[in-house]
């Protein structure tokens, strides 16, 4: 009889073992996911009810759209300003100016975003920086001289914050590619940028996805960047779930825009799981 | 008339101690010339710097007159099979052959022709639509040597394109690869640590050691008139022995003789013979040493002895069994035996 009950006590080690993350997945996740789910659906009298998401497409529909657009085009410029670092790295001709560069584009990385959009305000103001130079170099008139803190503000501080992060993956994955995989199509006459679409490019595909995806979500959850550099209409849905909250405490509208803002999300997911579904197909 | 690829003087160090110290090579039109060294020697970055990965230091590399020693290895022409073949797994086997010719801009149809022809010309018919990765280490080979083929480079270079296949593979493919080579005419550079490849595919033979040229050469020139010992060492003459040679053309081993020139000895072992021992001395025509077996070792073609003689261990090779611990004497025929002057006293 010894052996089942070993057996029951190992299941039991092993249950005890994974218990805490469990526990915390279930409070601090799930738990209040099913709360925002219920709350969202939930009229005063408790009965069930779409009012709230009625609510939001009357209100926030623009908005929603609004946050869709920026973070697909800020995830789209992720992209390229990530192919363009992480290929220079991985073929540039110059050490040096590589070496620079791999020193100089991770310090994003290290910066909170609600700091990227401090900077971003002083850089893009209608008196900041950008605009000084640009006057001071002669390249605008001091009268044309335009804030950029609107849509483009963040886009900017998006690509700004994020870039970094799917270089990082991405040149990870670079380095990987044989070293004579690059040398072989170089010596056939490709140059440095067919070397980078034709034979670097289709073998990281996989990273660079998942970096972009994983970006698309937290661009998604950003509160602090749009709300310094853009907060009027039409702004991004964090933006109005934090004032549906702070101003009217109306948590059963924020919760339903919480809702839509993770069907959002689910479009990067379905992406990212279609990729894992290939790559274990591949395997 | 100057050479189809020549290198002059060309001297690499990647910033340290040079990895190549003015080497020369001249190989003509049409021939497959083998570069021949241990691991470390330098060979491969001799390749490299005449594909444009490496950088030179000094130094020339013309290829039909035409110093491409500082063009991007894009422009030089050359093409390069690599060790790990190289192949793009996310390509088929058409499209890696073909992407030289699409780099040169090609119509379609004439790559997809070309394509053809390279398929046949390596027996690999029917497999244009397949995916690289689904083929063996043999078949992946010659997909390599295609895509180099394919653009009809000025030189082939090859980079120990063996070395990762089964034995009996890699001697199927080294008399292809020669029958091919000799068949397209095409001049070739043969990378190889491997003596018998590079005796049995190359029309000369470079060997390289410690970043120079040691010695250039037909293959049975290399093999039977080594310049210096390292060569000879090199080329399976592995036995060494320190001999005086007397004014009367005898041998002396030891240093206890006066006078005579000190000289080192090569010798293969399969053109030594074992004999029993007998109190013979060395003549002017054979060499004899007395000794004992200390070793014998089973190869298939009879046995290799380790032969403890005269204060020296000696290899033999003889067809029959014989116990160790046997006193034995080992001859060595006059004409065996490749001599060297000794620079310095062994310590």
């Amino acid at each position: 009889m010894t052996a089942p009950m070993g057996i029951f006590r190992g299941r039991g080690v092993a249950l005890a073992l994974i218990a805490p993350a469990l526990a915390v997945v279930g409070l601090f996740f799930v738990a209040p996911l099913v709360m925002s789910g219920v709350v969202a659906f939930r009229g005063k009298g408790g009965e069930f009810t779409l009012e709230h998401f009625r609510k939001s497409f009357d209100y926030y529909t623009t908005d929603l759209l609004f946050t869709l657009a920026i973070v697909l085009l800020s995830t789209l410029l992720i992209g390229l300003v990530a192919i363009a670092i992480a290929g220079y790295l991985t073929l540039g001709g110059h050490p040096r100016t590589v070496a620079v560069l791999r020193w100089l584009y991770r310090w994003p990385l290290f910066i909170p975003f609600v700091v990227a959009g401090q900077l971003m305000r002083t850089f893009l103001a209608k008196n900041g920086m950008l605009n000084h130079v640009l006057i001071g170099s002669g390249l605008i008139e001091p009268l044309s001289a335009q804030s950029l803190l609107d849509w483009r503000g963040i886009v900017v501080a998006f690509v700004w914050k994020q870039a970094p992060f799917v270089t990082l993956l991405l040149a990870g994955a670079m380095a990987a590619v044989e070293s004579q995989h690059i040398e072989a199509a170089r010596n056939l006459g490709a140059r440095r940028l067919r070397v980078l679409v034709d034979i670097v490019l289709p073998q990281v595909r996989g990273t660079l996805l998942v970096g972009l995806v994983l970006s698309f979500v937290t661009m998604l959850s950003v509160l602090s960047v749009p709300l310094m550099i853009n907060p009027n209409s039409p702004t991004m849905v964090t933006v109005d779930v934090a004032y549906r909250i702070s101003t009217h405490g109306d948590y059963p509208v924020a919760n339903a825009l919480c809702l839509l803002s993770l069907a959002l999300a689910a479009i990067g997911a379905v992406f990212y799981l279609r990729h894992a579904a290939a790559q274990v197909e591949g395997k | 008339m100057p050479s189809y690829l020549s290198i002059e003087a060309l001297t690499v160090s990647y910033g340290g101690p040079p990895v190549l110290d003015r080497v020369s090579l001249d190989v003509e039109r049409g021939e497959m010339v083998a570069l021949l060294g241990s691991s470390g020697c330098g060979k491969t970055t001799l390749l490299r710097a005449i594909a444009g990965f490496v950088i030179p230091d000094s130094g020339m590399i013309l290829i039909e007159g035409r110093d491409i020693a500082h063009l991007p290895p894009e422009a030089r022409g050359t093409a390069m099979m690599f060790q790990s073949y190289a192949l793009w797994p996310h390509m088929s086997v058409a499209d890696n052959i073909g992407y030289g010719l699409r780099m040169r801009s090609w119509k379609k149809d004439a790559i997809a022709e070309r394509i053809e022809e390279m398929l046949k010309l390596l027996q690999l018919e029917g497999f244009g639509s397949r995916s690289v990765t689904q083929l063996s280490g043999g078949q992946r080979q010659r997909v390599a040597l295609g895509r180099a083929l394919a653009v009809s480079p000025h030189v082939l270079l090859l980079d120990e394109p063996m070395s990762n296949l089964d034995y009996k593979v890699r001697l199927e493919l080294r008399h292809e690869l020669r029958a091919l080579q000799q068949r397209i005419g095409i001049t070739a550079v043969y990378v190889t640590h491997d003596r018998e490849e590079a005796l049995t595919l190359s029309d000369r033979i470079a060997v390289i050691d410690t970043g120079r040229i040691v010695q250039t050469g037909a293959p049975e020139e290399i093999f039977h008139r080594p310049t210096s010992a390292f060569v000879a060492g090199f080329m399976g003459a592995d036995n060494a022995l320190d001999l005086i040679l007397t004014g009367d053309g005898a041998f002396a081993t030891g240093a206890a003789t006066a006078g005579g020139s000190r000289v080192r000895a090569h010798f293969r072992s399969d053109a030594a013979r074992l004999a029993p021992a007998s109190a013979a001395a060395s003549t002017g025509e054979d060499l004899v040493l007395q000794g004992i077996v200390a070793q014998s070792v089973y190869v298939g073609q009879g046995y290799r002895y380790r032969v403890r003689a005269d204060g020296a261990e000696v290899w033999v090779h003889a067809p029959e069994r014989v116990a160790e611990g046997t006193p034995a004497c080992v001859v060595v025929p006059r004409t065996a035996l490749l001599l060297f002057p000794q620079d310095s006293k062994p310590a």
